[in-house]
């Protein structure tokens, strides 16, 4: 698994590609909770993610709830495959601002 | 006839496979001791049920058997003018014997029939496979934290007996008979050596590990147990434990007697 | 996708003893990835003893059980924990530690096995309790429950980490209709979102026909027939359509040894 990050307009990008699972999910955490303490909101990036478990769901929520505290906003773009599932199944596809790519992003 | 000596070697044979089941468990709990992650946590509450809900217990009797020992002693010994002495005799009695046995009797009824049960009713319902099954250690998680709890808390409580049931004796013989109350501590302090400090604590702590060790053992393999299950299974096993604990108790007593005298 | 159909966990020759009685004879299985597998039999079939040396609580007498390349018998400790982690069983009566909150118990291989934050390990418990439907349910103890919930407690607990393989021990027994149903589905969804190999011990017939891919039948200790649930339909072996049928054992009646049965020993 690896993330960077790139932005686009005033929103960090984060690029997750592979898998997350409960080996790596921490350093997601880690990256994407430092993002949104700094004030930035966050645009999550799953078009390159093959997998992810339920620690990287959990770490995607709480993100969320961190976000919605400060004002800010946490979105999930290019969902597909196996990781479209997991968002199904758990119904967080209800919960998360899904977008289709980030272009459609424009403010 | 020949049935009466098959059914001889049945038992012995399955006596001895228990008697190679508790070793083997015994073995197991005290090599899980010393694994990583230790957990204060379940150490402390274990210790918390042990010696918090004893002590009430520990209190009466140790006050009591106090009580009766100076009556007994006192009785005694002024038949050959010795009267005085009852405050020796009542803590040395305590201190070397009947602290650690008496304790480790109140303990069998309370603690060892609790965690029987609590054990063999985990066995019922296939907890210990499930912590097997999630890689976590059983002996390890749910053993080890009972049997150091039990070594730690034993003599403690083992003390706190002795020293109510020096109070029992002072009650009795400073209170009631004549004997002065300073004289009575001095010829307990005199006849108290660290020897039989030590006896106390090596005792208790041999007691904790054979309270603890056979009341999990026996919980632990409940389901050996032939023609019973479920409830009646447990009770039985129970029975068992106590009366086991207690008897192989009174057992090792004597032999720590006779080496420690 | 060709991962799919390799073999994941193979049962090789495997035979159990309960004292002299032989309980499983040269049993052959194989289970491949991402498949449903229901074992089924009546009782006494062996079933359980089969799973339970699955799961490595038994050690085979003869033959031996394979994950992949792991033989389980000769792995060594960390190997065995590796694999223990990748499973995940939900036993018949949930078996959740008594002393210890619903939560608790399901947070306790996270708590045990990783390093993740108490955040995470708490969001991710209440995401299994949503998915069993037991959302709030968290700090009640498992005397406070009722069997259903047990079980769906007890399965929360075997998914936390996400296992690769997920065992159950009769998923169904105790639970109403409704809540069969139920568990039917999640356990297809499981294993479409997650991946997961399934393997599921169970007498139930209509459960059985809803998930398996495959099932495989045991009777008296010997496995019968593997195959899809069209082949077992379909089967001619007697011992199979009694199964399916519910047709109960012809018991022969000899008149004669019957009535000195009833009334031997009276006056």
């Amino acid at each position: 698994m690896s993330f960077d990050c790139s932005e686009h307009l005033h929103y960090k990008v984060l690029h997750l590609t592979g898998e997350v699972d409960l080996s790596n999910s921490s350093e997601v955490r880690k990256c994407l909770l430092d993002i949104l303490n700094a004030g930035q909101s966050v645009i999550v990036d799953f078009s390159e993610l093959d997998y992810i478990d339920s620690s990287g769901m959990a770490t995607l929520v709480e993100g969320l709830n961190v976000a919605n505290k400060n004002n800010l906003q946490l979105m999930i773009t290019a969902t597909n495959g196996a990781p479209k599932q997991v968002l199904e199944l758990t119904r967080l596809d209800q919960v998360f601002t899904l977008v289709n790519s980030i272009d459609e992003i424009k403010e | 006839m020949f049935t009466a000596i098959e059914r001889l070697g049945t038992s012995v044979i399955q006596s001895l496979e228990e008697v190679g089941r508790m070793t083997q468990f015994l073995y197991r709990v005290v090599i899980s001791i010393f694994g990583r992650p230790f957990s204060f946590n379940d150490l402390l509450k274990q210790i918390a049920f042990i010696g918090a809900k004893s002590m009430p217990i520990i209190l009466l009797s140790g006050l009591f058997t106090g009580m009766v020992l100076a009556l007994q002693f006192y009785d005694a010994l002024s038949r050959i003018g010795s009267s005085a002495l009852m405050g020796s005799a009542v803590a040395t009695s305590l201190v070397q014997e009947l602290g650690p046995v008496m304790t480790a009797l109140m303990l069998i009824a309370r603690i060892g029939s609790a965690t029987c049960a609590e054990i063999a009713i985990m066995r019922s319902e296939q907890q210990f496979d499930a912590l097997t099954c999630m890689a976590i250690n059983p002996y390890r998680y749910v053993m080890a934290p009972r049997l150091l709890a039990a070594i730690i808390s034993v003599p403690l409580l083992t003390a706190i007996y002795n020293l109510v049931g020096i109070l029992g004796g002072y009650i009795v013989g400073v209170l009631f008979k004549d004997l002065n109350g300073a004289a009575y501590m001095q010829t307990i302090i005199d006849a108290i050596s660290w020897s039989d400090l030590r006896m106390s604590v090596v005792k208790s702590m041999l007691f904790a590990v054979i309270i603890i060790w056979i009341s999990m053992g026996k919980g632990f393999f409940v389901h050996y147990e032939k023609g019973v299950s479920g409830a009646e299974a447990v009770s039985r096993v129970t029975t068992k434990a106590v009366v086991s604990s207690a008897i192989t108790m009174l057992f090792v007593d004597y032999i720590a007697s006779s080496f420690l005298i | 996708m060709s991962e799919r159909n390799l073999p994941f966990i193979q049962v090789k020759d495997l035979s159990s003893y309960y004292g002299d009685r032989e309980v499983l004879r040269k049993i052959n299985l194989t289970i491949n990835a991402g498949e449903i597998l229901v074992i089924m039999g009546g009782s006494g079939s062996g079933k359980s003893t089969l799973l339970k040396n699955m799961l490595g609580l038994m050690t085979p007498v003869k033959g031996e059980i394979r994950f992949n390349e792991l033989n389980m018998c000769q792995a060594n400790k960390k190997e065995l924990f590796k694999l223990r982690r990748s499973m995940g069983v939900a036993f018949q009566g949930g078996a959740l530690l008594s002393s210890l909150s619903v939560g608790d118990n399901i947070k306790l291989p996270l708590r045990q096995h990783t390093n993740l934050d108490e955040n995470t390990i708490s969001i991710m418990t209440r995401l299994k309790l949503e998915l069993m439907n037991l959302a709030g349910f968290e700090d009640l103890m498992p005397s406070e429950l009722s069997g259903g919930m047990l079980k769906r407690a007890g399965l929360a607990r075997a998914v936390i980490m996400d296992p690769k393989i997920l065992f159950f021990d009769e998923p169904s027994a105790g639970l109403d209709p409704v809540t069969s149903v139920e568990l039917d589905e999640l356990i297809l969804k499981l294993r479409k979102a997650m991946n997961m190999t399934i393997v599921v011990v169970t007498h139930e017939l209509e459960s059985a026909f809803t998930i398996a891919d495959r099932i495989a039948v045991l009777f008296d200790g010997e496995l019968v027939i593997t195959g899809t649930v069209d082949e077992i339909k379909n089967c001619t072996d007697e011992r199979v359509t009694n199964l399916i049928n519910r047709t109960p054992r012809e018991v022969q009646i000899d008149g004669e040894k019957y009535l000195k049965r009833l009334t031997e020993g009276a006056a």
